[in-house]
């Protein structure tokens, strides 16, 4: 018997938050701190006012040409050719940032809890449970994501209570940090954060209707620049600017601090399960969102056994960067900052051509 | 099939597979067919007919079939009653007309009667069939305080029976498939005609039709060959022996399998909340059943986890344990040789030793292991510094949790799981006991029972109850599971 398997609204939104508002968990505040210091914590809402007529041009885009995913959104507005090499040129920058990114996320758990295992040994760990997770595809990822996504977030949501009492709030001022100007120009520079959100419309057609992906993702996001925020501020608060810069990992260091009563003092742990099963969900979804750019690139239909080689290869690209502090402050700042204005301008680019298009068709 | 089956029959005979209207010829056919002489309890009897006065020969497997019946119903009727037709003189209230070899075999293994009149090729099939079975008993599988008591029997007709008891609709129906090529079984499908889904429907005949094996003797044998995935550790067919467990499952949608000698039924298709919810959490209030899930919930997370963190923290994560406890864990282990994990392993292995033998032994000598076991595994253990005394209340605690998980399908996913995620706890702590749970939790996302997948209507979302982890009011109950795809979808009256 055949039922409508799909994904709905619901999945769209867990999936949307698991992708975006994980980035709070890394090392992307301190990042943000180096610069504007206290003031990071509201770069990204202004990232993402700055991002947000990119998504909704390509959100319109592909639910006006019923396109199956991105790269037929190309492939119809640029042609076979030119598409499939912008298509191209956004896998490479993808392959890169998914790879420093997972670096980062080992980075993490290595520091923190495995200090004497060997990053390789963690990491190959790692993709292993990602490229299984991916195999079942993105129903199934889906699904989990919906399922997880409550226990999740109420994990998240007792670490906020719990760390109430240590908020300092006359830490936000100065408010505009180490001065406004440097605040914009990192709140331009940065909104490639959100560039998964764009990978994530390769999923557009495992969707029952646009409509769900549509509402799903946009309220994800807006959930997403929500509680990002609240965290950065909290981290704001809770640390002040001139420790901030030196924390890497804010959100492990106030599970830290928090207690749950006298007797258990140390519960570090308890929000580490929550925050593994959100990076799990996030990797494996972007490892099949990867590989499934990668199989609509080069028109291979059953791109599932290529997640095996995909992950193989986001692990050794992750390896590469010496240490986690070359990886963060060099490799992925720069590509950061590299992908903003390709994430920014091509969905603008599309608009033009699709306008271009419409009026010779009146025409 | 049917059609290759009945020929290979007619060629182990090798004889005419049809009825002749020569009786002395039919009688030898019959005889031949059913080794009279060899096989002791097939009878044969024949006498002369009062109302025509011709010859009759009445055989039968005396072991299927009631005596008192067939001498009150047809032997007597035909020596002393007078009559126009066979019809107006024997009185059962089942008579069919055969003249196949194959029908009539059949019919004489489910305890017929057969019946051949002289110059007649056709045979009259009788049902005075008489299987012994077992009385209906109470469920002692899934006992419920609340609730009704009764469970199948190893009787097709009483099982039946008790859920049209319960089902009392004219559009339930019955339908039966044989199954087995050479000892042939009825497989009784009940399902509601103008609720469940035909393509569903279509795809359970399917398999039954796929069967190709000689016997497929009780549901439990049965279950194997339709389930998808033999070698998965979760279960995708709900099996039960309590009868209105089964009429619920009918109301909303779901087909039910029943086999002659088996005090169960098969429900398919299923999804994972079945296993986890018990037919009492509806018979109890909203809230007390409600509570009961939670505890259930609370008793999974238990059973398969509580282990496994123990190993993980203990390890690997020891500065979570608080100070105090840390200490007196530190104290109980020193004299301990063993390695943690190995002794976790020997206390569950004990364990799952323990309850296997329990359910093997014989019931004089039951009382005898509990107190072996309690002594062996409670006291001399801990005594001899084999076990820490607090790896004893783990595995107890992950034991006596287990028994919650009262479907004992899921029961033996939930004790497997256990040792799988012990096994990964010890190997990096919780960063490998949550990747063993995410790869197992994906994977029981994945599957699918008939088409439906394992966790809806949670995720995928359907329109139904979302009687997923709580309940909601009996009251607001309105629809059929939409995954079902059921022609009627709307269970409240359409006017409210």
């Amino acid at each position: 018997m055949k039922v409508d398997k799909k994904l709905a609204a619901f999945e769209m939104f867990s999936l949307t938050m698991i992708l975006i508002a994980l980035k709070l968990t890394d090392t992307t505040p301190s990042l943000f701190a180096q610069k504007a210091q206290n003031a990071f914590w509201y770069i990204p809402l202004l990232a993402f006012i700055v991002i947000l007529p990119s998504l909704l041009i390509l959100l319109y885009l592909l639910k006006h040409y019923q396109a199956k995913h991105l790269i037929n959104l190309l492939e119809i507005l640029l042609g076979n050719k030119l598409g499939k090499a912008i298509g191209f040129i956004f896998l490479l920058l993808n392959i890169t940032f998914i790879s420093l990114d997972s670096r980062n996320y080992v980075e993490q758990i290595r520091n923190l809890y495995f200090l004497n295992s060997s990053t390789l040994i963690i990491f190959v760990l790692f993709t292993i449970i990602c490229i299984f997770g991916a195999i079942r595809g993105i129903e199934v990822i889906g699904y989990t994501a919906k399922i997880f996504f409550p226990f999740i977030f109420i994990s998240f949501f007792l670490l906020a209570f719990l760390i109430y009492e240590e908020l300092v709030w006359d830490r936000i001022f100065p408010i505009f940090g180490s001065g406004l100007p440097l605040i914009v120009e990192e709140s331009l520079l940065k909104g490639s954060i959100y560039s998964d959100f764009i990978l994530l419309t390769m999923g557009y057609s495992a969707f029952r209707k646009s409509h769900d992906f549509n509402t799903g993702g946009l309220v994800g996001l807006l959930f997403a620049i929500g509680v990002i925020t609240f965290f950065f501020l909290i981290y704001a608060v809770v640390f002040d600017y001139n420790s901030i810069e030196k924390i890497s990992f804010p959100f492990h260091e106030i599970t830290q601090y928090v207690n749950l009563g006298d007797f258990f003092t140390n519960i570090e742990t308890f929000f580490m399960v929550f925050w593994l099963l959100a990076t799990f969900i996030r990797f494996i979804l972007l490892l099949y969102l990867l590989t499934w750019l990668f199989g609509a690139i080069f028109n291979i239909k059953h791109f599932e056994l290529l997640i095996l080689p995909m992950g193989y290869l986001v692990m050794v690209v992750g390896l590469v960067p010496d240490n986690s502090v070359v990886n963060e402050l060099i490799y992925r700042n720069q590509l950061l900052n590299l992908m903003t204005p390709i994430i920014m301008g091509f969905p603008l680019v599309l608009l033009l051509i699709h306008l271009f298009k419409r009026k010779k068709v009146e025409n | 099939m049917q059609n290759r089956r009945k020929k290979a029959k007619g060629n182990e005979f090798g004889v005419e597979n049809k009825l002749s209207s020569d009786l002395v010829a039919n009688i030898d056919l019959l005889k031949h067919c059913f080794s009279y002489g060899k096989n002791n309890d097939f009878s044969m009897r024949v006498f002369q007919a009062k109302y025509n006065q011709k010859d009759v020969l009445l055989c039968y497997y005396a072991s299927l079939v009631n005596s008192d019946k067939i001498e009150q119903t047809i032997i007597r009727p035909l020596l002393e009653q007078s009559g126009s037709s066979l019809y107006h003189v024997i009185i059962p209230e089942s008579v069919k007309v055969t003249s196949n070899l194959n029908e009539i075999q059949d019919h004489m293994t489910s305890g017929k009667a057969i019946m051949l009149m002289e110059d007649d090729p056709i045979a009259y099939s009788i049902d005075v069939s008489n299987f012994e079975h077992r009385g209906i008993s109470q469920s002692e599988n899934e006992s419920v305080v609340r609730g009704p008591k009764e469970a199948f029997t190893e009787s097709l007709r009483v099982n039946i029976s008790l859920v049209r008891k319960r089902v009392r609709n004219h559009n339930l129906m019955t339908e039966v498939k044989k199954v087995g090529d050479r000892s042939t079984q009825d497989v009784q499908l009940l399902y509601i005609d103008n609720l469940v889904n035909d393509k569903l429907l279509e795809e359970v005949k399917e398999k039954l039709d796929a069967i190709k094996v000689g016997n497929v003797q009780n549901l439990e044998l049965l279950e194997q060959y339709i389930e998808d995935r033999p070698y998965s550790i979760f279960p995708s067919i709900y099996y039960t022996e309590r009868p209105d467990n089964a009429a619920i499952y009918l109301e909303r949608g779901h087909i039910i399998l029943l086999m002659e000698s088996s005090a169960a039924c098969l429900i398919v298709p299923i999804t994972f909340w079945s296993f986890i919810h018990n037919p009492e959490d509806r018979y109890m209030r909203v809230i007390f059943g409600n509570f009961t899930r939670g505890v259930r919930f609370l008793a999974l997370f238990l059973t398969t986890m509580i282990s496994a963190i123990y190993v993980a923290l203990a390890n690997f994560h020891s500065q979570m344990i608080p100070p105090d406890l840390l200490l007196a864990i530190t104290v109980t282990r020193e004299r301990v040789p063993f390695p943690l994990i190995l002794e976790v392993l020997i206390m569950e292995v004990a364990f799952e030793l323990i309850r296997e033998a329990g359910i093997r032994i014989p019931n004089p000598l039951g009382p005898t292991i509990g107190i072996v076991g309690a002594l062996i595994l409670g006291q001399a253990a801990v005594e001899a510094n084999i076990i820490s005394p607090i790896i004893v209340i783990v595995s107890a605690l992950s034991g006596l949790t287990s028994f919650a998980i009262s479907d004992p399908s899921f029961n033996y996913t939930v004790r497997i799981t256990r040792f799988i995620f012990i096994l990964s706890a010890g190997f990096f702590g919780m960063y490998s006991l949550v990747m063993a749970f995410t790869i197992w939790f994906m994977y029981a996302v994945s599957l699918k029972s008939f088409g439906i997948p394992y966790f809806a209507p949670l995720a995928p979302i359907y329109l139904s109850n979302q009687d997923t982890y709580f309940r909601k009011a009996m009251r607001k109950e309105k629809w059929r599971p939409g995954y079902l795809l059921p022609k009627d979808l709307q269970s409240a009256r359409k006017d409210k």
